[in-house]
């Protein structure tokens, strides 16, 4: 197969970023709406925090370009090691999602703190920046169907820089699709609507751990 | 199946025989209409069953009208509706097929029949992407005339109109927990976390963003609890194995086990998508009940009552119930002050009430007589033909 120019792939990478953008949009959704709904009013936080989010999935971007720069074309559909990582950030997804409905645990607790935290509605959870780029790298490494068509891409590339800027423009077409996430500001947090997405967080890491754990599962009996 | 306290409460005939009978002459038309091409089909069970189902139909509004209470009425109805339904479903299917289960090939050729359960789940992908998620054909063809179209069309209609009645008055499965909702007469576990009517919102958020983002009914694939009783995917690997045996936990304890505990309808208020998506509707809905601040002694009679407890302490002070309310009836045949009632939006409370259930009960039961009547007449047609 003949390697694109890099002047061709970097049009390639942008348009195929913003012509993929709706899966990418219903592919992180499942993540992406109940953090937004979780976290507390007002768009300069919700700004910061998708912004440390987009960063840190331009940092799985980047290492997948990496990843799929080394191993060349063979990885959508012969690396061994596929499953492996596909299971194990499902997982890593799914711990993500339950520490953001219950909230981190504290080593020292009072006897009130002991139940469940999921029902503590209102109680708004601490929002650093730890929480944003762990779900942002783990959805950037994600392999989701975009994501693979641009690693077979950037595979064909002829150079690890040509990779790089593959992906980073790959990444730049896909994140426009993430501003209507923002618009999650206008819905007004209350105590209601932030126990829901807290519970919805819960349902999908219970989804996203079944998925992992049955990913690992068949991996290793039927392999 | 125990009487609704409320029932005692009211005069037993709140109209005349003349009156009521008048006031029943419309639905008594209706019916006609609905049952005129089964009263033509060459099977006489389905025939005959459609004449019963009809005259069951009328006379239950006849007495809605006599007494001037709903819920009770609406029960036997519902709970009917609900043990019969997979019975006429059920009957289908082995008859079609040979089994309950739905072979891949019937669902690539789009034979699958349309639930309205999927239609949350249809938005984003169709929004987004042009496609419905649905292995069922969107228009009627001669093996599956339950069409998407159709049944989105004749759901949308409906749910403008009469909001979140549909839950009580049209769905296929809330009858089976009322029906064992009723079985006791006093609950066994009375003290319910109300923060729990918050989960069918979260199940409803969870599975419509799955939907969107794996191209399939989450829904249907994982969580139904009535896929025990209808149909479900062939049994043949691990999956479908784990996807069953959800299922049919999820009925056993949401639709038999709770109800029979709590005599709340389970299912419905802490678990049901569905539901939660209809809730949206009651906003812009002209119906509702309304609860006379003057009137009331906050006895806590329609909070007990509501069978899906869309009542709260707060809501009572507001004088509406939530957002959740089916217009079941239950909290109006319960308030012994007649503080709660029914209200259209717009209009003055009090001596119109009455005006108001009318119009509102001639929409829900139309309602109730084309979708539960048809699907009840199917129902017992094979029961008679089995008894015949």
């Amino acid at each position: 197969m003949i390697a694109p120019s890099l002047s061709a792939s970097v049009w390639e990478a942008l348009v195929l970023g913003l012509a993929t953008g709706p899966v990418c949009l219903a592919s992180c959704g499942p993540i992406v709406v109940p953090w937004m709904l979780i976290l507390p009013n007002g768009w300069r936080l919700r700004s910061h925090q998708m912004t440390v989010f987009l960063t840190a999935r331009l940092m799985g971007y980047l290492l997948f370009a990496c990843a799929a720069w080394w191993a060349g074309s063979a990885i959508p559909h012969a690396w061994g090691g596929r499953a492996w990582a596909f299971g194990c950030v499902q997982l890593l997804l799914a711990i993500a999602l339950v520490i953001y409905s219950l909230g981190w645990p504290k080593t020292r607790s009072s006897a009130a703190d002991r139940g469940s935290r999921l029902i503590q509605i209102g109680a708004v959870p601490q929002h650093g920046r730890t929480g944003a780029a762990t779900l942002g790298f783990l959805t950037g490494i994600n392999l989701c169907p975009p994501f693979l068509v641009a690693g077979v891409r950037a595979a064909q590339l002829g150079s690890l820089p040509s990779a790089l800027i593959f992906f980073v423009l790959f990444f730049a077409g896909t994140a426009v699709w993430f501003a209507p996430f923002l618009a999650l500001g206008l819905v007004q947090r209350n105590r209601a609507i932030a126990t829901v997405a807290r519970i919805t967080a819960a349902l999908l890491a219970c989804y996203y751990g079944f998925l992992g754990a049955s990913t690992l599962i068949a991996r290793i009996f039927y392999v | 199946m125990s009487s609704h306290p409320s029932t005692l409460e009211r005069p037993p005939a709140f109209r005349g025989v003349g009156k009521s009978l008048l006031l029943t002459l419309p639905i008594l038309l209706w019916s006609l209409l609905m049952f005129s091409r089964a009263f033509l089909q060459p099977r006489h069970e389905l025939r005959l069953a459609s004449v019963v189902v009809m005259l069951f139909m009328t006379v239950l509004f006849f007495l809605m009208m006599r007494t001037g209470t709903t819920y009770r009425w609406r029960r036997y109805f519902f709970v009917a509706l609900g043990l019969l339904f997979p019975v006429g479903f059920i009957a289908d299917l082995v008859a079609v097929r040979g089994t309950m289960s739905i072979p891949i090939d019937r669902m690539v050729s789009g034979d699958t029949p349309f639930c309205y359960m999927v239609i949350p789940m249809l938005v984003i992908p169709a929004a987004l992407t042009r496609t419905i998620i649905f292995p069922g054909s969107i228009l009627p063809t001669a093996s599956n005339p339950h069409s998407i179209a159709i049944m989105i069309g004749l759901w949308l209609a409906l749910t403008l109109v009469l909001g979140k009645a549909w839950c009580s008055y049209a769905c296929f499965f809330g009858g089976i927990e009322e029906g064992f909702a009723s079985v006791a007469k006093k609950p066994k576990i009375r003290r319910i976390d109300p923060r729990l009517r918050l989960v069918p919102w979260a199940i409803l958020l969870a599975i419509v963003l799955l939907s969107a983002a794996l191209f399939e009914p989450v829904y249907c694939m994982w969580l139904c609890p009535f896929k025990a009783v209808t149909e479900y995917p062939a049994v043949r690997s691990v999956q479908t194995a784990i996807q069953m045996a959800i299922f049919v936990v999820l009925f056993l304890g949401l639709v038999i086990v709770l109800p029979l505990l709590t005599k709340k309808r389970t299912q419905c208020a802490f678990f049901c998508p569905f539901g939660a998506f209809q809730s949206l509707f009651n906003k812009i809905n002209i119906f509702e009940i309304r609860i006379d601040r003057e009137k009331c002694i906050d006895c806590a009679a329609c909070r007990n009552a509501c069978p899906t407890m869309a009542i709260s302490k707060e809501s009572v002070q507001a004088g509406r119930t939530l957002s959740s309310c089916m217009k079941c009836g239950a909290c109006v045949d319960a308030c012994r002050k007649h503080a709660a009632v029914w209200h259209v939006k717009g209009t003055a409370t009090g001596p119109s009430s009455e005006r108001s259930r009318l119009l509102f009960l001639y929409g829900a039961w139309a309602m109730a007589t084309m979708f539960g009547g048809s699907v009840l007449a199917n129902s017992v047609s094979y029961l008679l033909h089995f008894v015949m």
